[in-house]
């Protein structure tokens, strides 16, 4: 096999153009920009960074199709889907980035989150073991930075520490994981390992492979039991990285392993149609599933910390999403892309809302949020729309959302096996989780302000981001096609 | 220079275009508005005559465009535009008689606050009667005939703070309306019947031999070929849009309306359209006429209705008072003629009266304005009296006007057009009546004509706006000129020499005639003007009227006959103590039902339903509420105790990772060896 470069290179024009904003970015604060007040500082690295995501998104449009570079990246449907989705979804994130608090180093902050980009779109399209661990490790280390970006504070410098130890178990079980795969056939490419893979799913190192590959992919998108860290990390680290970590992050991270599973591993998945279940890795993705829905679920109804009431929420999300990775291999992965970008949106729209409101003081229980149709009204009609999503209200994307997953997951064995008795559940859960949404909604658009908190003045950047956001997931709820039908 | 039927939807455009932007431009904008409304129609008037060159080209042509509106289904809504000499001919008519009126309306309207709008209505109204002459489309027409129906009730009750006026105009939108359920329903069955609406569609057209035959071959309740019936559903429609007996009592009540109104809308063009729809589906009005069996033929509906109109027009005109009703009622009358002729088979001579009385209607109507307008809104004729010598130039014009709806013979071009209806009547075989009622009307005509003119304009002035009235500027008596021209010179299009007008109707040429032909009858209509302006003459004009209370020498006579005309047969009452009180019944009856059963059916169930609530919430709070309450505290137990499993203490997250891993995969093992 010759390489080639020159594909590569036309391929991964928008990695390219991620790194040199970042490094524009960093460059112009150092210079330029060095004598501007943070706030100011912040937005033209915000809208620098803007930039360079809505080119690498133009290049992505325009990119190449199918296999490149001897197969190690692949460039289809769901590829240049989630490609655009995450930069889409980090475009919002650099909104409310603009917004918040403006950290001691803007620019650092804008360029790390353009180098997560960076890892999220090459996770996107990986289909080779070594390379996709790579992505997300260029990825999570990123992710670990923008969490403990704001390092004077204790709770974000802790959120930051807990992330990287959690984060570095689950790298090494992948990398674990992808050794043994490697053992096992001999190949790093996802089709090879297909085809080599030993016939019998029953193969213990097989088994302990798959089992590793599916810590890192709990922790990866916060599944439960590998969730632990998202109500710490939700809780602690600066508002801007929580939206990444919490929409563009978790699209790619679904991107990646529903491709890893059902390109490199179909012949071990097994089936959870109908009882006695066979072995694979389907009943233990179903048994995560079912665990995170209830850890998500339940875990929420007691919070008073609206982060953490998000944390647990985006939990509970995973879970019903993995509803959706279970049918993606018979079905098409359209459902869980159309779930996990909408979801992102309606996330890291609530995030930003929050990244607001927190100019005027903190904002941790969901009591901070009373009065806000008072303070500010279209931060509370956003906030709506957002939480309304969250729980699933039609005619918003996330109830199509969980419409598609839940009924592609029906069509595995209908209501006969346990994929049909987990979507029972989904949606049994969901009613319960309007309880939690709820309590959000009364405090925001119900309660009375404290009397001491003024009118919230919302900057330009974030009031475009965030409505812009509120109109996707309306759009996107009344025609879903728009997005199922994008390339 | 020609123009294509495909382009045929410029001439409608403009006015519309005109009416648009009349709506827009600020209410002092009063020139502007004029001048956007008469240029567009000076446009529409140019392109008219050009299409009228088009179409006499080839007259027996029907040069179509049609287009697809929009589908559901297989099935597509098609419509599409018309050129033929029957188009061309009504286009020119149409947008002259409004050019000419819309100029005098400058001069009339000068005083009202409401200029531009009056000049917005008038244009939307100009560009839906346009629309129903060149539309291919039975669809398309209703469509363009509902907006004329809605402009006319615009421009009635233009003057809305006046109580009659509105009134007039609800009257007006209402009777018309039932006619118009009747052609809807028509027009629903046709669609029904042959799956088509267009007119001439290349052999498919609902007016094409293929589809007639197979309407007249069906027959449907009583015996009647469905071509019959829809043919009649078709006539309700014209029956109240052109003030036939028995919807024709909407019209004189219009007049409420400023006089350009009534002249062109209420008298030249709208009222028309009727004759006009008639004339175009004539293909399916006369599709029965080949059965033999059939119980009755769509035309002599037609004719009978139109024979009654004629005599019953012309017999009220005589007892009334106002100039504007006499007019009116005559217009009634003449249309009655029209109807006439299309019922016994001459459509051609129903579309000759059509066009030579919308010229001298227009006339009379704007010199009755002009009038109104000098005496000080005036229009009761006791009142006026002598205006003959103080406003020439209107009193001459009148007298052309009045001439030729008389039809004094030979010079005036009503004449001409009813003597051929006249004829066509007597050649009909199927009965003498409508022949008979017509040449009662002739007579009548005459005289209510001459009684009219001699009231106005002679004797001396009986009141101080009939003494302090005076010519009207030029710009009311031009159009006045340029109208009485045409009243004179459009009747030499279509004498029994010389029947020009007739050949290129209907595209074969006519063989011509003397122009006494038929003596015996033309002898006798002669005789029958004569009478009528004769006995006129006699009583009102060799002796005006004195004064104002002086009474009518007709009252005087028989005042029960007068007075029964006078209150217009009382069609009104009568109307009122049938159809308005059996409503008024049904309503009683409607609001006793709803009041006392209806009403206490949704009580008792109210009280049902509240009661069934009591119970449900003592269950509810007793049973299913505590349990409820119990069970979302144990959920938010569970939360809790879920939550303080989190401690917060890395260690801890790490030894879980590490179970999770064990459980699963010794989980997945023990699934895999069963």
């Amino acid at each position: 096999m010759s390489p080639d470069y020159a594909g590569l290179f036309l391929a991964l024009r928008p990695e390219g153009a991620l790194v040199l904003g970042a490094l524009t970015v960093l460059a112009l604060d150092l210079s330029v920009f060095r004598r501007h007040s943070g706030d100011l500082r912040m937005a033209l690295a915000a809208m620098l960074g803007g930039i360079a995501v809505i080119g690498a998104g133009v290049l992505t449009w325009m990119g190449p199709h199918g296999s490149v570079f001897g197969g190690s990246l692949m460039f289809d449907r769901l590829a240049i889907t989630t490609r655009l989705g995450v930069l889409a979804l980090v475009l919002v994130s650099l909104g409310i980035a603009s917004a918040s608090r403006a950290p001691r180093n803007a620019a650092e902050f804008v360029a790390v989150i353009l180098f997560a980009s960076c890892g999220f779109t090459l996770m996107a399209a990986a289909q080779q073991l070594l390379l996709g661990f790579l992505a997300i490790e260029l990825a999570s280390l990123s992710l670990y930075v923008l969490a403990g970006f704001e390092k004077t504070r204790p709770t974000s410098a802790e959120a930051g520490m807990k992330y990287f130890l959690f984060g570095g178990m689950a790298a090494a079980f992948l990398l674990f994981g992808f050794s043994l795969l490697y053992g096992l056939t001999g190949s790093i490419d996802l089709p090879e390992i297909a085809s080599r893979l030993p016939a019998d799913p029953r193969n213990p190192l097989l088994v302990v492979a798959f089992v590793m590959v599916l810590v890192a992919f709990g922790f990866k998108v916060a599944a439960a039991p590998f969730h632990l860290w998202a109500p710490d990390v939700y809780e602690g680290a600066p508002t801007a990285s929580v939206s990444v970590v919490a929409s563009a992050s978790k699209l790619a991270g679904f991107a990646f392993f529903t491709r890893l599973l059902w390109v490199g591993m179909p012949t071990a998945a097994g089936s959870v149609a109908a009882l006695p279940v066979s072995a694979g890795w389907l009943p233990a993705l179903a048994a995560i599933s079912l665990f995170s829905m209830l850890v998500g679920n339940f875990g929420a109804l007691a919070q008073q910390n609206i982060r953490r009431l998000l944390a647990y929420s985006a939990i509970a999300h995973s879970g019903a999403l993995m509803l959706g990775v279970m049918a993606a291999g018979e079905f098409g992965s359209a459902p869980v892309f159309y779930y996990a970008a909408t979801y992102g949106l309606a996330a890291s729209g609530a995030f930003g809302v929050i990244a607001v409101v927190e100019r005027t003081g903190p904002c941790q229980k969901i009591s901070d949020l009373a009065g806000l149709h008072r303070r500010s009204p279209l931060l509370a009609g956003c906030l709506g729309i957002f939480i309304l999503s969250l729980a699933g209200i039609p005619p918003l994307a996330g109830f199509f959302g969980k419409f598609y997953v839940f009924a592609t997951a029906l069509r595995l064995g209908g209501l006969a096996g346990p994929a049909g008795w987990l979507v029972v559940l989904a949606i049994a859960l969901s009613a319960l989780a309007l309880y939690y949404y709820l309590v959000v909604l009364k405090q925001a658009l119900v309660a009375d302000p404290d009397p001491e908190a003024g009118p919230i003045k919302v900057p330009i950047l974030a009031a475009i981001a965030l409505v812009t956001a509120a109109g996707l997931v309306v759009l996107f709820g009344v025609a879903p096609s728009l997005l199922l039908n994008l390339p | 220079m020609t123009i294509s039927a495909h382009n045929l939807w410029l001439i409608p455009l403009l006015p519309l275009l005109a009416s648009a932007s009349c709506s827009v431009i600020r209410r002092r904008g009063r020139s502007l508005a004029a001048t956007f409304a008469i240029l567009a129609m000076a446009g529409s008037f140019i392109l008219s005559c050009i299409a009228l060159r088009t179409a006499l080209l080839s007259p027996a042509s029907h040069l179509t465009s049609n287009f697809t509106w929009f589908g559901v289904g297989d099935y597509a809504v098609r419509l599409g535009w018309l050129l033929d000499p029957l188009t061309a001919f009504m286009c020119v008519m149409v947008t002259l008689v409004s050019l000419l009126i819309f100029i005098f309306s400058i001069g009339y309207m000068k005083d009202d606050p409401n200029f531009k709008q009056f000049y917005c209505f008038l244009s939307l109204f100009a560009a839906a009667m346009l629309g129903i002459v060149v539309a291919n489309s039975l669809l398309l027409l209703f469509i363009a005939w509902e907006l004329v129906g809605l402009s006319s009730y615009l421009l009635i009750g233009f003057w809305f703070h006046k109580p009659a006026a509105a009134a007039a105009a609800k009257k007006a939108f209402i009777t018309t309306r039932i006619g118009d359920l009747g052609f809807f329903m028509g027009i629903l069955w046709l669609n029904n019947a042959t799956g088509s609406l267009l007119f001439y569609d290349g052999g498919r057209g609902v007016l094409e031999p293929g589809s007639l035959a197979g309407l007249a071959a069906q027959t449907t309740v009583g015996g009647l070929a469905v071509s019959t019936a829809i043919g009649l559903l078709v006539f309700c429609g014209a029956i109240g849009k052109s003030g036939q007996f028995p919807l024709h009592v909407w019209l004189p009540d219009a007049m409420e309306g400023p006089t350009p109104v009534s002249a062109l809308i209420h008298a030249a063009t709208m009222v028309a359209a009727g004759v006009f729809l008639i004339a175009r589906v004539y293909p399916l009005m006369t599709a029965d006429l080949g059965l033999a069996g059939a119980p009755v033929h769509a035309l002599t509906v037609v004719a009978f209705i139109g024979a009654i109109t004629a005599l019953m027009g012309a017999c009220i005109a005589v007892g009334q008072n106002d100039i504007k009703r006499v007019l009116a009622f005559s217009t009634v009358s003449q249309l009655g003629y029209m109807m006439i002729a299309l019922g016994v088979g001459s459509w051609v001579a129903a579309i000759f009266h059509l066009l030579t009385h919308a010229f001298f209607k227009a006339l009379l109507f704007l010199g009755a304005g002009s009038v109104i307008h000098a005496a000080h809104h005036e229009q009761d004729m006791r009142s006026l009296g002598g205006l003959g010598r103080r406003m020439r130039v209107t009193f001459g014009t009148f007298a052309i006007g009045m001439m030729a709806l008389s039809g004094v013979p030979f010079v005036f071009s009503g004449y001409w057009s009813k003597e051929s209806i006249l004829h066509a009547a007597h050649e009909w075989d199927v009965s003498s009546l409508p022949f008979l009622m017509g040449l009662s009307a002739v007579v009548l005509t005459a005289f209510y004509m001459t009684r009219l003119v001699a009231e106005v304009f002679f004797g001396k002035a009986r009141s101080a706006s009939a003494e302090h009235a005076h010519e009207n500027s030029g710009v009311m008596t031009v159009p006045l000129v340029i109208l009485a021209v045409c009243a004179v010179g459009l009747g030499f299009l279509g004498t029994p020499a010389w029947p020009w007008l007739q050949s290129q109707l209907t595209g074969s040429t006519m063989p011509a005639h003397s122009l006494l032909e038929g003596g015996g009858l033309t002898v006798l209509s002669i005789v029958l003007v004569s009478v009528g302006i004769g006995t006129g003459w006699a009583l009102y004009a060799r002796h005006p009227r004195q004064t104002e209370d002086v009474q009518d020498p007709l009252e005087r006579a028989a005042p029960g006959a007068f007075g029964f005309l006078a209150a217009r047969m009382r069609f009104d009452e009568l109307y009122l103590a049938t159809f308005g009180r059996a409503n008024g019944y049904i309503a009683a009856l409607a609001d006793w039902l709803d009041r006392r059963v209806v009403g206490k059916i949704v009580e008792l169930a109210g009280r049902m339903s509240q009661s069934a609530g009591r119970f449900n919430r003592e269950a509810d709070e007793e049973g299913l509420n505590t349990g409820f309450n119990a069970a979302s505290d144990e959920l938010r137990l569970a939360g809790k105790l879920y939550s303080q499993a989190q401690t917060g203490e890395t260690h801890g997250y790490l030894r879980v990772l590490a179970i999770g891993f064990v459980v699963l995969a010794i989980a997945s093992m023990l699934g895999g060896s069963r």
